[in-house]
């Protein structure tokens, strides 16, 4: 029997040359050889082959034969207009700028890499000066899809099944998050995309409008420590050694300074409406800063302290 | 460079990257070709050799007229594979996932080549994600960076030296010290810079947010061959210390922050069992006050004193100020 690469692009000739849609029989009758004989065995070597090539993005057409003498059975062909890449009229500079982008963005995938080869363009030879990271996560393609379909998604969230109009797709701090309404909840909510369980489900298009004026960034607080219960602004005086001063002064923005002193240790203002990100910051400090007030903020991390102490 | 296995899949998809390229050119150097694909010139050769025997009968072996010969590719006129195959969903999404965080980068300008290419890009790939909305409707990246990168980045273009004032968190104090920039990079929320440190001569990765205060010296560092680490890698080195951890559900964002070598089963609660590289005594004691009676040290015994001796030290300086 052929090699499976060869047989994969045999079938794909096939089905791109073809005039009118096969039938497997059909198929299997014009790769002679390729295919097994035993219908079962047959069978299941087409169906991997049909879900690998589409795998890569072959649109395979099917549709099932109405009446005649082979009625129910399925027929496949290729549509050349979508499988061929549309000529994107990329200037040099326009296809060196998405080769540096591509080069400078690790995902640990070589599938953006693999987009610019179809457009025409080679690797890039030199290291980047500056690269980012990106996890690359199963469900974001779809997503995407969805978004700009405007399809609904279903999936499960902490738990609970949840149908979502999502809107956007934010990469922040390292994570991938969604931004969309929560039809279980009743309400706009964000959903940390590697948090969600098992499969995600899309369903039809134009199911939904994206809301006006959208801007993801400032639907997700940027600082934790803010995310509290809604409309809590509450803010701590935290005291910071010389040592640190500098960093968490940049860290917060110079208006969150309230007080130099003469040794160079700052207190500084802290939103703490979330208490576990409050905590995790300052303790990220150790004993290099001290909540002065309020009292029962101070007590929180006191007692925290001392059950850790105690072992 | 040689793989152990290239399944079919793999093959079938950069050929058909492959041949509308040749086509085009219709004769091509060997070695230009395995360069630019990334492959080795034995890999081009045995997939050029095999869709060569490729064909529908009566036309076996006719598909595509392809040779090579005296280590150049001669490509004849083809019916087919003459376009490349349309970009599949997870390809376009991290071209323009890509697309939009080289924005973000340094040194970005937005109304620039890579503005009009992705434009270009959106506009193809249809739907509203394209024509309607402009490019980037509904993907978003956000790469805070502090104030030191775009200097750092600058400096690791011309390999400019710095003097910079940087507190190490290993050691907890700020030294003094003489680099040159090498690679810039974002991961996991934070900005580093891989450098040659020049006291030791090696390369070492800091963190851009601890840089206190940067100077240029006037001087300009050697081109290095060394390979720069992967981002994000430098601390897998095998020779770190390893901990292993058994951490509540609540203290999950520890194995989704730091690089771990393993992650067992959730137990009945929730709990689970991590191994993890210790970057340093300092790292792990900051990790362990912070997590509190969410997380246990199961090995090494001598870690296991390290979150409550931190504890007591922080509490101490409670103590005294009231």
């Amino acid at each position: 029997m052929a090699e499976r690469v060869e047989r994969l692009t045999n079938l794909l000739a096939l089905l791109l040359e073809t005039s009118e849609p096969l039938s497997l029989v059909e198929i299997a009758g014009e790769l002679r050889g390729q295919y097994p004989e035993k219908e079962s065995a047959r069978r299941g070597a087409f169906e991997r082959d049909k879900a690998a090539l589409r795998e890569m993005g072959v649109p395979i057409e099917q549709e099932v034969v109405v009446g005649g003498p082979y009625a129910g059975s399925t027929k496949y062909w290729i549509d050349r207009a979508r499988y061929e890449l549309d000529d994107l009229r990329l200037e040099p500079d326009e296809m060196r700028a998405l080769q540096v982008a591509v080069a400078a963005t690790r995902t640990g995938s070589d599938l953006g890499q693999e987009a610019m080869w179809k457009l025409g363009s080679g690797v890039i030879d030199r290291e980047p000066a500056v690269v980012a990271t990106m996890p690359s996560l199963p469900g974001l393609p779809l997503l995407r899809d969805a978004i700009a379909r405007r399809a609904t998604v279903e999936f499960v969230y902490r738990d609970v099944d949840r149908t979502v109009e999502p809107y956007g797709l934010l990469l922040r701090d390292g994570f991938w998050y969604l931004v969309g309404f929560d039809h279980t909840r009743g309400e706009r909510r964000t959903f940390r995309v590697d948090r969600i369980e098992g499969r995600i489900t899309m369903g039809d298009g134009e199911q939904f409008e994206h809301p006006d004026g959208l801007n993801l960034r400032t639907v997700l607080p940027d600082d934790p420590k803010m995310l509290g219960p809604d409309g809590d602004t509450a803010e701590a005086i935290v005291r910071v050694d010389a040592v640190r001063a500098p960093a968490v002064v940049r860290e917060l923005g110079a208006e969150r300074l309230v007080d130099t002193n003469p040794n160079g240790d700052v207190d500084v203002r802290v939103p703490c409406a979330n208490r576990e990100a409050f905590r995790s910051w300052v303790l990220g400090l150790m004993e290099h800063a001290e909540v002065r007030s309020p009292a029962d903020v101070r007590a929180d991390i006191v007692e925290w302290l001392e059950r850790e102490a105690a072992g | 460079m040689s793989r152990v296995h290239r399944g079919a899949e793999e093959r079938l998809r950069r050929l058909l990257v492959m041949l509308p390229w040749l086509m085009e050119r219709g004769e091509v150097p060997l070695a230009e070709v395995a360069e630019r694909f990334r492959l080795t010139e034995g890999e081009v050769a045995a997939d050029l050799e095999l869709v060569a025997m490729c064909g529908l009968p009566p036309f076996v072996d006719e598909l595509i007229d392809i040779f090579i010969d005296e280590g150049t590719v001669f490509v004849g006129v083809p019916r087919l594979f003459t376009r490349p195959l349309r970009l599949n969903s997870t390809e376009a999404f991290e071209l323009l996932a890509a697309g939009r965080a080289a924005m973000e980068l340094p040194g970005a300008d937005p109304a620039g080549p890579l503005g009009r290419g992705l434009a270009k890009l959106a506009a193809a790939l249809g739907g509203d994600a394209g024509a309607d909305s402009g490019f980037g409707e509904g993907l978003d990246v956000d790469l805070e960076r502090p104030e030191a990168t775009d200097r750092v980045a600058d400096a690791a273009r011309r390999l400019e030296r710095l003097r910079i004032t940087y507190w190490s968190a290993s050691r907890d104090e700020s030294t003094e010290r003489v680099i040159t920039p090498r690679q810039v990079y974002a991961d996991r929320g934070n900005w580093y810079v891989t450098a040659t440190d020049h006291r030791t001569e090696t390369l070492r990765t800091f963190r851009l947010d601890r840089i206190e205060s940067l100077e240029p010296t006037g001087e300009l560092g050697e081109p290095t061959d060394e390979p720069l680490p992967e981002p994000g890698q430098w601390f897998l080195d095998g020779g770190m210390p390893r901990v292993t951890l058994r951490l509540a559900p609540a203290a999950r964002w520890v194995i989704e922050t730091y690089p771990v070598d393993d992650v067992g089963e959730p137990d009945d609660d929730g709990w689970v069992i991590a191994r993890l590289p210790v970057a340093s005594d300092r790292w792990l004691e900051r990790v362990l006050v912070r997590l509190g009676d969410r997380a246990e040290v199961v090995e090494p015994a001598r870690l296991a004193e390290l979150g409550r001796a931190a504890a007591s030290r922080i509490l101490a300086r409670y103590r005294d100020a009231s």
